[in-house]
């Protein structure tokens, strides 16, 4: 445990230390980075040896203490989290479209990390409510990082968020003021199938599906990821999507009463199913590269809601590691799509989808990146994204009743091959001559494709990886 | 009626107003008073549920504090950035003149 808390307080204490000092601001913030990357190794290895580790945060006894546990899981989640915020730091610091070395950035992203490593470790109803809020303004403040233009796109998403989190609130009041708890252990123990704690779970989730971009809350996320600046964009789209989806996940397999979460599941897998396509129909639709991998954002979620929705319905843990899997695949994935998008757009002055056209001749590693990307995306084999399908298809090939929900998810790999192939096609086309080749970067170009080329190594460790998201899933 | 429903239904009903007023809106500052009025709804929720038995409940009360700081801080934010728009807007429709 103690690692996994140097892993959660150093991003938060150099961000706190750059504020102060002012001087090599970007080497601190990665150096922490780096130091927080080990610690969550550090955590992950120990994890292994003690599966459950519990902590009471200030020696306070439940039910009033605040709860840290750490699992396999979380500590795959810390070890993914400080390795999105390093690679996106390499590529902010060192790329000449990145934001600088001094710029607001830098603190701000490890306030995020802090944010999000806290999310991950807490197991408590309230203390998620702060973790989230944190996670919502730094996530704006670091959209208007990219100046007026993006200031309409931050102010909606926060104020969406704001609601949003009024509305997991106003839940988590209801579950208390009937059971008298916030601690997730107690509150499993204690929750029975009440009027009041349907209201209140339905109240929580929606919060949670608009913070999570989930469909038909979606509405906020292209505008505010596309307009972000490139680095920040990958940060949102890899990571803070995915922490309220982990909230969701945790509450509903909790707490939710039986019957409850079944009809919830329904409706989640239908919404995921719809998402999928009308998120690959955007994404086919938009002129602009980075809002096509913003919706692609949106429809990959599809997949996650189908899954975390058919796990509800038929009450079947085991499918937590498709949700998981699928998520760190995404998150990589998602990362590599979008420092390639953002490096491809600056390096060509346009944020129009036609600029890459020719694209594979003049900034080959950057398309390379972001076509290996797409293969995760789509689920090609043996990337990341076709191990965490493969496991969610299994059980549905296994039984005729469940083929309509396998036909959904082949349908949305169909349509996301689509989007992916529309911007690989475009940069296949004859190169214009006559037109000089721009200035391009070929250390940002590789560092886009790093997280890209991690989530096809992902195929490699699929054995051990399955393992411990299946320990650390079902607690 | 006891004391507890009758704040309970204004807190609900206060609530609603706010996420009503919110969907209507398009005005950055009527936005921002609407999620402020929903806000002040569950925190009346929050503190009737808090004092509904002989003795108040702390941690609920704890809780409401909690809350009040987060949301003054994310109001001062958003009107902040609220500000910023409309002075980059309205620098924008000179620029076009």
């Amino acid at each position: 445990m103690n690692w996994a808390l140097l892993s959660l307080a150093l991003p938060l204490l150099s961000a706190f230390w750059v504020l102060l000092v002012r001087r090599a601001v970007s080497e601190t913030i990665l150096f922490a980075t780096l130091v927080s990357l080990t610690a969550a190794l550090a955590a992950f290895y120990q994890v292994q040896s003690d599966p459950v580790q519990t902590l009471l945060l200030g020696d306070w006894t439940l039910p009033l203490a605040i709860r840290f546990e750490l699992t396999s899981l979380n500590a795959l989640l810390m070890v993914l989290t400080a390795t999105i915020h390093f690679l996106v730091g390499l590529y902010n610091r060192f790329s000449r479209h990145g934001s600088g070395r001094y710029s607001d950035y830098w603190p701000l992203s490890a306030v995020l990390h802090s944010a999000l490593v806290a999310l991950w470790l807490s197991r408590d109803l309230f203390n998620w409510y702060v973790t989230l809020e944190l996670l919502t303004l730094v996530a704006v403040a670091l959209v208007t990082l990219s100046g007026p233009k993006a200031y309409r796109a931050a102010l909606g998403y926060l104020v969406l968020s704001l609601i949003a989190s009024l509305f997991y609130l106003l839940g988590v009041a209801l579950l208390y003021g009937e059971y008298g708890v916030l601690d997730l252990d107690r509150l499993s123990a204690l929750a029975v199938d009440s009027a009041n704690t349907r209201l209140a779970l339905l109240l929580m989730v929606l919060g949670l599906m608009l913070k999570a971009a989930l469909w038909p809350l979606y509405l906020w996320l292209p505008d505010a990821h596309a307009n972000a600046p490139t680095a920040v964009s990958a940060l949102l789209s890899a990571l803070v999507v995915k922490g309220p989806l982990f909230i969701l996940w945790l509450t509903l397999t909790q707490i939710a009463p039986v019957e409850f979460a079944q009809q919830l599941g329904l409706i989640f897998a239908l919404f995921g199913s719809v998402a999928l396509l009308s998120g690959a129909w955007s994404a086919l639709r938009t002129p602009y590269l980075k809002t096509l991998v913003a919706y692609s954002t949106v429809a990959q979620l599809g997949y996650a809601l189908i899954t975390l929705g058919l796990l509800l319905r038929w009450q079947t843990p085991e499918l937590a590691t498709a949700l998981w899997l699928f998520v760190i695949a995404h998150a990589l994935a998602k990362v590599s799509a979008f420092l390639a998008a953002g490096e491809m757009q600056a390096t060509f002055g346009s944020k129009e989808l036609i600029a890459v056209r020719g694209a594979s001749q003049s900034m080959p590693l950057a398309m390379f990146a972001f076509a290996v990307a797409g293969g995760s995306l789509i689920g090609l084999p043996p990337s990341g994204g076709f191990l965490a399908k493969w496991i969610l298809l299994q059980p549905l090939f296994a039984e005729p009743a469940h083929w309509p929900w396998a036909l959904a998810i082949l349908l949305g790999t169909l349509a996301s091959a689509a989007y992916v192939f529309r911007v690989v096609a475009l940069a296949f086309d004859r190169y214009d001559v006559e037109t000089e080749l721009p200035q391009t970067d070929a250390l940002a170009q590789w560092l886009s494709l790093l997280p890209a080329l991690v989530v096809w190594g992902l195929a490699l460790i699929s054995q051990p990886l399955m393992l411990w998201l299946s320990t650390g899933a079902n607690p | 009626m006891t004391e507890f429903q009758l704040f309970l239904g204004l807190g609900l009903l206060l609530f609603l107003l706010g996420v009503h007023g919110l969907v209507l809106s398009e005005h950055t500052i009527r936005r921002l008073i609407a999620i402020n009025v929903s806000g002040g709804g569950v925190f009346l929720v929050m503190v009737s549920l808090a004092s509904r038995g002989d003795s108040v409940d702390p941690v609920m009360q704890a809780l409401v504090v909690t809350g009040l700081v987060v949301a003054v801080s994310a109001t001062a934010f958003a009107l902040r950035l609220g500000s910023a728009l409309t002075r980059a807007e309205s620098s924008d429709r000179e620029g076009d003149h």
